[in-house]
């Protein structure tokens, strides 16, 4: 597959500021330069308030720049007049799905964005039904989204930006009201999506777990891109995550340690899997 | 029995046709000091079950217990009830209205009629308690705090009353992983130093488990499994069967005793992982 040659979203030395609104504390931006390719797999990280979810809104024209310029397949989200098209390249989950279904059946709710593109009833329908199938959805069609795990919830939600045929979604934090089951049933729809449809994903999370299947991991910290580079490189970066109140997964926390102790364990491991395997490979045993 | 249920049962909408059975003859019991998790997934009554145990909701049949009475639906017993036992919803900071993070904290002392003095020593204990610098944050709204301080806040607003009971919902949701980390390092201290019992509902083991002596699963409205926390995180493929996770770093510990590793498995924490592993050093040529 052709992956990561196609720009698909481009910031340049972007900048936010919220002096002047209600919330003078909310995080600003400055000086970040970001792009991300088309079929890119893009996790962001950073603590709380570090502006990842300024950045996200930055990203689909939710929010404009206080300076610098975002560029979203060649349109700029100056451009107050393209900004319905930004939105169906761009599609944007949030933390609660609760938040972000509005109908009174799983079916009608992502057809939603559709009917505002004012499309015949039979490709509305179409789309509906192929997206549906797509993420198992087939058999909640005609159910009140009320009634759904919070996992198919954020599936739902996750139909409905996809309805819409974007290029990219951004997500934030759409596993943080999710039980294990339906977090691992976002991440793996969110995946499938990214590897079988090459849709470009940017997700915010703050659980590293659901970090290492990026391409590549970006850390924001007071405003300004601090690290980026692939999460086996990123992750093992403890220094610069625990200086940030971050940690790396459980498998590079446990070997840093495991290291200092002596075990000659394999370098740049991510996974638990991985960290078993290496232990393993130590013989041990008797 | 301090405090627990017996037998409750909860319909959402009785009568209609849309009627939920929510809880499903509930028994369970805590003694004083505990600090215990309510697992299980989305929808399997966590929420419900906590709103009854301070007398928020009405059970449809059955009784909750405190310190050996039944909960009535008196008024005036209700108030002193919620007084003792305090609960913390799920991102309770979206519930802030105050202009100051003062005024926030004291809410519940004021509306108890206790007079300024009580009301400014109340807000001070409370915000020490959860380890912020009260006089720094008196005329601060709360709106200018970062995400963590904010949960402290809400937090601090619930022991403002001093409860002897202290529930809460997610209490780490949205957080980052310092501030995570901190929460629970919080109520870990509450627990030991002050005596306060601790109800926790999560869906988040990872950071949770090694804080807790007891364990409640709930599936469906029902409790399936109960008790000590190592007997229940010890049935590992039920849990997993219910879509729930043990700790990373516990499925790590497993992981070696399939490769045959003399590991022990009841190892919730990095530190005591570090531990074990570290004994089959001898055994390494």
């Amino acid at each position: 597959m052709v992956k990561q040659s196609e720009i698909m979203i481009e910031a340049r030395a972007l900048a936010y500021d919220y002096s002047g609104e209600e919330e003078p504390s909310s995080p600003a931006l400055s000086g970040v330069n970001l792009t991300v390719h088309r079929g890119e797999y893009l996790t962001l990280i950073g603590p709380n308030g570090s502006g990842k979810t300024t950045l996200l809104k930055l990203l689909n024209a939710l929010l404009t720049p206080s300076d610098g310029e975002v560029i979203v397949e060649g349109i700029s989200t100056v451009d107050e007049e393209r900004t319905p098209q930004i939105h169906k390249i761009c599609g944007m989950i949030f933390q609660n799905p609760d938040n972000q279904l509005v109908a009174t059946t799983v079916e009608e709710d992502i057809a939603f964005g559709l009917e505002n593109l004012a499309l015949p009833s039979v490709e509305i329908r179409r789309r509906v039904v192929d997206v549906a199938g797509l993420l198992g959805l087939n058999h909640l069609l005609q159910k009140p989204p009320h009634m759904l795990s919070g996992g198919e919830k954020q599936r739902v939600a996750i139909a409905g930006v996809l309805a819409m045929q974007p290029g990219c979604i951004l997500m934030d934090e759409p596993t943080a009201m999710l039980d294990p089951a339906g977090r691992n049933d976002v991440i793996e729809t969110v995946r499938m999506l990214n590897r079988d449809q090459g849709i470009s994903v940017v997700h915010v999370t703050h659980f590293p777990e659901e970090a290492v299947y990026a391409d590549r991991v970006v850390v924001l910290d007071q405003g300004r891109m601090v690290r980026q580079g692939p999460p086996a490189e990123v992750f093992n970066d403890l220094q610069l995550l625990h200086s940030l109140g971050l940690r790396g997964t459980t498998a590079v926390e446990l070997a840093a340690m495991l290291r200092e102790d002596g075990f000659a364990l394999q370098p740049q491991l991510l996974h638990c899997r991985e960290l078993v395997e290496s232990l393993c490979s130590l013989e041990l045993k008797s | 029995m301090f405090i627990g249920t017996e037998k409750l049962t909860h319909t959402y909408m009785p009568g209609t046709p849309f009627a939920m059975e929510a809880l499903k003859e509930v028994s369970f019991s805590l003694s004083r000091g505990e600090f215990a998790l309510i697992i299980g997934p989305s929808g399997s009554g966590k929420s419900t079950l906590i709103q009854h145990l301070n007398g928020l909701l009405k059970p449809t049949s059955g009784q909750v217990f405190f310190e050996d009475r039944a909960i009535g639906s008196d008024k005036t017993e209700l108030l002193k009830l919620r007084r003792r036992i305090g609960l913390v919803f799920q991102m309770p900071e979206e519930q802030f209205f105050s202009e100051t993070v003062f005024d926030e904290v004291a809410f519940a002392p004021r509306n108890l009629g206790l007079d300024e003095e009580q009301v400014r020593t109340g807000v001070k204990d409370a915000l020490e308690k959860v380890g912020l610098d009260a006089e720094l944050l008196y005329d601060r709204h709360p709106f200018q705090l970062s995400a963590g301080q904010k949960r402290l806040v809400a937090l601090a607003a619930v022991l403002s009353l001093n409860p002897e009971v202290l529930i809460l919902d997610e209490p780490t949701a949205g957080l980052d992983p310092a501030g995570r980390r901190h929460l629970f390092l919080l109520l870990d201290r509450l627990n030991r130093d002050t005596g306060l019992s601790v109800l926790v509902c999560t869906h988040h083991l990872d950071e949770a488990a090694a804080f807790a002596n007891t364990v409640l699963v709930l599936q469906g409205g029902k409790v399936i499994l109960s008790g000590p926390a190592e007997e229940v995180f010890a049935k590992r493929d039920q849990l997993y069967n219910l879509g729930l996770a043990l700790p990373a770093v516990t499925e790590i510990m497993y992981g070696l005793v399939e490769k045959k590793l003399p590991v022990r498995t009841n190892i919730y924490t990095i530190d005591e992982a570090r531990k074990e592993i570290n004994k089959l050093k001898g055994r390494q040529e």
